[in-house]
């Protein structure tokens, strides 16, 4: 499989990268983009098995990417993974068609939680 | 008339111990004990507006930001440039106001961070509503929090 990870902070990309491998998701490719918009030219190019988008970007944030990506007609499983966890920022991103919303900071075991409903069993 | 409510310091302080714990290494906690501050140092602030609005804001010495860096990249502290430092403490402030923000009550924006070697300066308009003076191996590291003033309900 093949994971997209959209976050404008290369720090916080290796970390997710770095959770993945750690939750036991460590078999995937792995692509990375650096805001919205250059995640939706990854969609396409790439064509992932999951979106992982930070929400707060410049150029195009997290849930400009989602709409605009379901707006298209683009089905790819979408988690975000943010630092904001407001029950109303839950309900807007699964509003927009987010599979789940990861809070910042975020442990191996609620990534390990979230992505396996979406991945099911380990690689 | 408005009542802005404000963050308490001990919510403030479970956050940023929850920041330090999960991504600087729990076996190095982070220590509510003031050590003096030196001037310069490094500055990481973010901006809420909206429903809530204020800037928060954490100062670390030099040292402290290296090794925070560090500590997030896996790497060695001499190879972390300033751009490294940049982004880790970009990330730091984004995490520690973006869940100060979740606590707070009404629908608000936070902005992207903004880092920089030196202080910087909250908006005229804002008064320091909270501060927390912490320790983090032997080095000071301090959050503020600062907003509009409270209205007085007299």
């Amino acid at each position: 499989m093949k994971i997209l990870v959209v976050d404008d902070s290369r720090v916080m990309r290796q970390i997710v990268i770095r959770t993945l491998r750690q939750s036991g998701h460590g078999g995937h490719d792995i692509v990375e983009a650096e805001n919205g918009r250059e995640g939706l030219e990854a969609v396409q190019r790439e064509a992932p098995d999951l979106v992982l988008s930070d929400w707060n970007m410049p150029e195009m944030s997290g849930i400009d990417f989602l709409t605009t990506l379901r707006g298209s007609g683009g089905t790819v499983p979408f988690g975000f993974v943010t630092s904001e966890g407001s029950p109303a920022m839950r309900a807007q991103a699964e509003a927009a068609g987010a599979a789940f919303l990861i809070a910042k900071p975020f442990t191996p075991e609620s990534f390990d939680e979230a992505l396996g409903a979406v991945l099911g069993a380990h690689p | 008339m408005t009542v802005t409510l404000e963050p308490s310091l001990g919510d403030v302080h479970a956050v940023v111990e929850e920041v330090w714990s999960s991504f600087l290494g729990a076996e190095e906690p982070i220590l509510p004990l003031a050590t003096p501050m030196p001037p310069g140092g490094w500055s990481a602030a973010i901006t809420v507006s909206g429903g809530w609005d204020a800037q928060i804001t954490v100062n670390l010495t030099d040292g402290a930001a290296q090794a925070v860096t560090s500590t997030m990249l896996m790497c060695p502290v001499e190879d972390c440039a300033d751009e490294d430092l940049r982004d880790a403490l970009g990330e730091l402030v984004n995490m520690v106001g973006g869940n100060v923000k979740s606590l707070m009550a009404g629908s608000a924006v936070l902005s992207l961070p903004l880092v920089g070697h030196g202080d910087i300066s909250p908006g005229s308009h804002l008064v320091e509503v909270c501060r927390l003076e912490l320790t983090w191996r032997g080095e000071p590291v301090v959050v503020t929090v600062h907003q509009p003033p409270t209205a007085d309900p007299s």
